[in-house]
């Protein structure tokens, strides 16, 4: 029977600002209609019961109408309620009966009947109100329960291991992440501490992490902790602290992420890097190593080269006429041997040079350089018949003189295999102009070579014609790969035997010039 | 041939030596070539110490330095020459089997006056010899102080 009064009584006090107007008005009106209806009742109840010469509980019945009023109608209602109860009774049970007139006897009757039906009405307000705000409490409470569990599953979706912990470090919250990455399940979980239970190691003492907590509110640091299974985890934690409305701190929020993996990586690429400059140093000494080789090659070598050839001059003019044919040709040999010496050595050199030089890149005009390489190249063959044909060509970035080297040593080459033929054609041009790179050629009418050792023609001291025919170290061709090698390019050869033969070389188009 | 200024060879290699001395000779510029055997021989001859105590009291007209010598190198000899107020101005030829370019950047950013390669080949050698001692020796203007044979 409570119940159903329910919405009446809660739109009496605090009407539901949705509700609509009618509906409301509706309610008052019963509210109203409350007190009549109870006095009424009252009164049949007094007059029934007085039928039944049962004397004197008229009073009862109508202090029980007003606490059923004031209970569920409220104040005003009430208020009806013990007028109507005090006119009913003075009208039905006050002498004289059926009249509204009162004694002056009766008045202490009337005043003490009022009181009473005050502290009845008041009494039940004050309990209706408690109720109201216990019902109003446990509302509250389901909301926020209702929230809380909201807020639980939906922290179950997220992959983050979060789980709480109070200020004695005893789980309060474990979420599915939890589960997933350290195996116990929520129930075994909540309860236990939660660093006995993962085995906390710290990177810092714990009480300067608590400290850290409370200033800040929060901490964020690697863990280790060992999982269910035993394995130990490296984690990244990111502790938040909650405080109550006191600001008493009461608990902490831990969201540990398995970095285990990361950490294993980042291991192994430091100890790959320790590798790598172990491997540098000692690249750069074996080369420091080269370049003393070099430089003693360079200084050493070259000096009891010298005096050969110096004492062989010596001897051959001081002997003039004294010498046979033969002898001549021998001392000849010499020297024309160590002036080969000299030549390998120096190319030899030049080659190492490359390898190790910084290069130094600027936008090199390749028209420029072309000819001033034709222009060297073809300076010791002023009787060659030349017919040049050169292309215009781009500009790029690189090594000025190292390109001049690699176009002298292409363009040399077809000039000094071109001898045999009356008129030699040297071509040079750009094959591919794109954004990404350029390929040059230089393509001559010579003698050619056999495809058949294209891959010999690069290398060091490899020549494919006798040295009769040809001169030449063998060490052209592959000083101008090593050049071309150290721009990023790439060179190949196309050719046939005695059908000439056409050199490509590119040159990577990177953005943007170094110095 | 007016005059003839004094050569400073500084070379260690006694072949050096004799080959070079050959080709000045050649061109009659041996006469006044006073030859030291390393870098510490030549700066005792600059600075009248060890042997050169008593030498008579003139710079060289020019010094032909090789790079690579025993106890002091040639670098450091062409350094202690030209950061010196008495023998900066004395002209420096650096006579080398080296290609190495470090030590021709090195050698000029010291103050060198030039920077010969000794060629391979002799008739090569001897020309190269002789243009320099006809140029530093005989052509070449010295700075005051320095012997010159009249």
């Amino acid at each position: 029977m409570l119940d159903c009064w329910r919405p009446m009584n809660e739109a009496s006090y605090s009407a539901p600002p949705d509700q609509p107007q009618s509906l409301r008005r509706r309610h008052a009106f019963l509210r109203y209609l409350l007190a009549p209806l109870s006095v009424a009742i009252a009164t049949f109840g007094a007059l029934g019961v007085d039928r039944l010469h049962v004397r004197d509980v008229e009073v009862p019945f109508f202090l029980f109408s007003l606490a059923l009023t004031s209970w569920y109608g409220g104040a005003g209602p009430a208020a009806i309620g013990l007028l109507l109860s005090v006119l009913s009774f003075d009208y039905f049970f006050v002498e004289p009966i059926y009249s509204l007139n009162i004694t002056s006897s009766d008045l202490p009757y009337f005043f003490i009947f009022t009181a009473f039906a005050l502290l009845v009405t008041w009494f039940s307000a004050i309990r209706r109100r408690v109720e109201m705000d216990l019902r109003q409490a446990r509302d509250r409470l389901q909301i926020e329960v209702a929230e809380r569990t909201q807020q639980a599953s939906l922290l179950n979706l997220t992959h983050d291991t979060i789980f709480v912990r109070d200020m004695s470090d005893i789980i309060t919250y474990w979420n599915r992440g939890a589960q997933e990455l350290y195996g116990w399940t929520a129930e075994e979980a909540v309860g236990k501490r939660s660093h006995d239970l993962l085995r906390t190691l710290f990177p810092a003492p714990i009480e300067a992490i608590n400290r850290e907590l409370l200033v800040k509110g929060r901490w964020e640091g690697e863990l280790s902790h060992t999982k269910r299974d035993g394995a130990q985890l490296i984690v990244s934690g990111r502790w938040a602290l909650q405080r109550d409305d006191r600001a008493q701190p009461v608990a902490v929020l831990e969201t540990n992420n398995d970095i285990t993996e990361r950490k294993r990586r980042e291991l192994e690429v430091s100890g790959l890097n320790e590798k790598l400059g172990e491997r540098t140093a000692e690249l750069e000494s074996i080369n420091k190593e080269l370049e003393a080789f070099a430089y003693s090659i360079s200084h050493d070598l070259r000096a009891p080269l010298r005096h050969m050839a110096g004492y062989t001059q010596l001897l051959k003019r001081n002997t003039a006429g004294a010498l046979n044919e033969k002898s001549q040709r021998y001392v000849a040999m010499i020297l024309e041997s160590s002036q080969k010496m000299g030549n390998l050595i120096d190319d030899l050199l030049a080659f190492s040079r490359i390898g190790r030089a910084e290069t130094h890149k600027t936008m090199v005009s390749l028209d420029q350089l072309v000819q001033e390489a034709i222009s060297e190249a073809g300076q010791d063959v002023p009787e060659r018949k030349i017919v040049w044909k050169v292309a215009a060509l781009p500009s790029c970035l690189g090594d000025r003189s190292m390109l001049r080297l690699a176009l002298v040593n292409l363009i040399a080459n077809a000039v000094k295999f071109t001898r045999t033929r009356d008129q030699a054609e040297i071509e040079i041009g750009c094959q591919e102009q794109s954004p990404n790179q350029i390929v040059l050629f230089v393509k001559d009418n010579g003698v050619g070579f056999d495809m058949k050792y294209v891959n010999k023609l690069f290398g060091v001291f490899q020549r494919l014609h006798p040295a009769e025919a040809f001169e030449g170290t063998g060490i052209g061709l592959a000083t101008v790969q090593r050049i071309v090698h150290r721009h990023g390019g790439r060179i190949w050869a196309d050719g046939a035997v005695g059908d000439g033969a056409t050199f490509y070389f590119s040159l990577p188009r990177s953005q943007g010039v170094t110095a | 041939m007016s005059s003839l200024g004094r050569i400073l060879l500084v070379e260690d290699d006694p072949k050096d030596v004799e080959l070079t001395l050959t080709a000045l000779e050649e061109y009659n510029l041996a006469n006044e070539v006073v030859v030291a055997r390393d870098g510490e021989e030549a700066l005792d001859y600059l600075y009248y110490r060890g042997n050169y105590l008593r030498r008579a009291g003139e710079n060289p007209a020019v010094l032909l330095l090789d790079l690579k010598l025993p106890k002091v190198n040639g670098l450091e000899v062409l350094q202690q020459i030209k950061s010196d107020q008495n023998l900066k101005l004395i002209p420096v030829v650096i006579l080398t089997s080296s290609h190495e370019e470090k030590d021709m950047v090195a050698s000029y950013k010291l103050g060198v006056n030039a920077y010969v390669v000794k060629p391979v080949d002799f008739h090569e050698f001897v020309n190269a010899i002789k243009e320099l001692g006809i140029f530093w020796a005989v052509i070449n203007e010295p700075p005051p102080g320095s012997i010159k044979k009249r």
